[in-house]
């Protein structure tokens, strides 16, 4: 700048307060996560296939919903469905990130993902409706249910210390049958998570089956990611043995959901944050309290699907929802009896 | 110009000359009073989409209630969008960097209320009878050298990393935003904008460009301005006058 004297900070001459005692820096961290201005991509490097704004000449694309791992997931308007006089066009979509489209596999495994939510038939999983290829930027994309609402790591933004017994239940209940009915039915979800599940109209939606997988001969010609070559996690919600290098089971959903139910109970993350095969390193298993919402008798079943030994992980999602239904809501109980 | 007149506003954004992509992303939303630039943190996981999602995520919120809760709510959005961009995040476990980032700079004013909301070295200017006023400070290493370490502007210059950020959405577990408040003031100019124009301009062109009658006017003097410069990163600017 050449002229800085001409520039003033807020509070100098202007009538201004700073008012971020609430977001005022507690340790502050040096990131080097930006590289210097010289560090451009040349404009040669090769064109990106940039998504079109209609997919496959049909979904208009309004606006980005959310991003995964390998996925963007976008708000759009079936315009078939428009033209015939559809009340509720809107539709989402799922379609592969630009880092993976490339990939001979990735399609397959979206495929793989729309296969295996269409298996599921539940009130609490998001429904999938079909799967496509976009023939200008060559990628798969899946459109399925539209629901609006609350996902779980929103909720727990506007609700930091947790909720309380009576919603927390109510949430988990719904979950939990969720995960019983889909591992019932021969799929793991492989990626739960608060931003996985969604309060939609006041009923929970579990979705995004992106690194689920069949077991026990269901679906078996189904591609599935090669963990060997291809591994990919939410750290905080991984079970420990997945970083191990061993595959999915209904023990590490079950982890991963127990580590969500947890955190609803009281806004912390059991572990801490971090990642779970860090957690067996340092012995955190041993400062796990009971939530102080959560009712004694949930907490057995809960501390157990919690274990970071897989072996000794021994509660199944029937097993969990038994322990939160065998609790009921205070004023309800009061009521009956 | 009376303090009820409409805000009215003019945006654009461009890849720049050298970028093959437009990382940043923009808000403009006079209706709600609300405005933002978000600038997606370049060399690392699909800084697009980072931005992409913080403007599309704003754009989202319903503001019909107190000036208060709207910077509630918008501090409350960006908190949120930390935690999406960061510990919610599907990983691979070869990805050499899994931050997926963005700088953010809000605009909100609702009558004579206004605030600034920002992480990250995206600014806002205001121009008050005829004087600039740059209302945010960047959250950039260079910045913390001088203020936090007492170095010399040259001295901050030479750190091999003066450029980093020190904050932005998604980079970190704990996010602090930074929040401004002040009084608007009839006749006040404000532009939000990434590091992409304000590198290329000085003081006086900012302050030239927003004397323009128009929003409109503002911008095209600005991009005018920027693009016989190298123009080596993305460049967005948002003004805003009544």
């Amino acid at each position: 700048m050449s002229d800085e004297q001409s520039l003033t900070f807020a509070g100098g001459e202007v009538p201004v307060t700073l008012t971020g005692a609430a977001d005022a820096p507690r340790d502050l961290t040096y990131f080097g996560f930006v590289p210097a201005h010289d560090q451009v991509q040349p404009s040669q490097a090769q064109a990106v296939k940039e998504i079109p704004r209609v997919l496959a000449g049909r979904y208009r694309i309004e606006r980005l919903l959310g991003v995964g791992g390998m996925n963007l997931v976008y708000k759009a308007r079936d315009l078939l469905h428009e033209q015939y006089g559809d009340p509720d066009p809107s539709v989402a979509i799922k379609i592969l990130g630009e880092e993976i489209a490339d990939c001979a596999d990735a399609s397959a495994l979206l495929f793989s993902e729309f296969a295996l939510t269409r298996h599921l038939q539940h009130p609490n999983i998001a429904r999938v409706y079909s799967f496509n290829m976009e023939p200008e930027c060559q990628r798969g994309f899946i459109t399925q249910e539209l629901m609006s609402g609350l996902t779980l790591d929103k909720l727990l933004c506007e609700r930091p210390d947790g909720l309380p017994w009576s919603e927390l239940r109510d949430i988990a209940l719904e979950l939990l049958d969720a995960l019983a009915y889909a591992h019932a039915h021969g799929v793991l979800h492989g990626d739960i998570k608060p931003s996985n599940v969604m309060l939609d109209n006041y009923r929970v939606k579990l979705f995004d089956f992106g690194l689920g997988q069949s077991f026990g001969g269901v679906l078996p010609g189904l591609a599935r990611l090669s963990r060997e070559r291809f591994n990919a996690w939410t750290p905080s919600y991984a079970a420990p043995e997945l970083f191990d290098g061993f595959g999915l089971s209904t023990g590490s959903d079950m982890f991963a959901v127990a580590c969500v139910l947890f955190e609803l109970a009281c806004g912390k993350h059991p572990y801490l944050r971090v990642s779970s095969d860090l957690a067996r390193d340092l012995n955190l298993g041993r400062t796990l309290r009971r939530p102080r919402k959560l009712p004694r008798r949930c907490w057995p079943a809960l501390k157990r699907a919690l274990r970071l030994n897989p072996n000794c992980r021994t509660s199944n999602a029937l097993h969990l929802y038994d322990a939160f239904n065998a609790v009921p809501v205070r004023g309800v109980s009061a009521s009956f009896g | 110009m009376s303090a009820e007149a409409p805000w009215r506003s003019a945006a654009r954004t461009d890849a720049g000359k050298v970028r093959s992509r437009n990382e940043d992303a923009l808000l403009e939303n006079s209706a709600q009073g609300l405005w933002a630039v978000a600038d997606g943190m370049g060399g690392h996981l699909a800084g697009d989409v980072a931005s992409q999602l913080i403007v599309s995520s704003l754009a989202d919120l319903v503001f019909d209630g107190k000036f208060v809760r709207h910077l509630r709510d918008i501090r409350q959005c960006l908190h949120w969008l930390n935690r999406r961009l960061g510990q919610e995040l599907t990983v691979t476990a070869d990805r050499k960097s899994s931050i997926m980032g963005s700088t953010v700079v809000t605009l909100l004013i609702e009558g004579n209320h206004g605030a600034c909301v920002w992480a990250g070295d995206s600014r806002c200017y205001m121009l008050r009878e005829q004087r600039l006023y740059q209302l945010t400070r960047d959250h950039s290493l260079y910045e913390e050298l001088i203020f936090e370490q007492q170095m010399s502007a040259e001295q901050a210059q030479q750190h091999p990393s003066s450029h980093a950020l020190t904050r932005a959405i998604g980079a970190s577990v704990q996010l602090n935003l930074e929040v401004l408040e002040f009084e608007v003031c009839p006749g006040d100019v404000f532009l939000l904008c990434s590091d992409g124009l304000y590198q290329y301009l000085d003081a006086n062109a900012l302050s030239r460009a927003l004397n323009m009658d128009s929003p409109e006017a503002a911008i095209d003097r600005l991009f005018a301005n920027v693009l016989q410069s190298a123009a080596r990163d993305n460049i967005s600017a948002v003004v805003v006058r009544q």
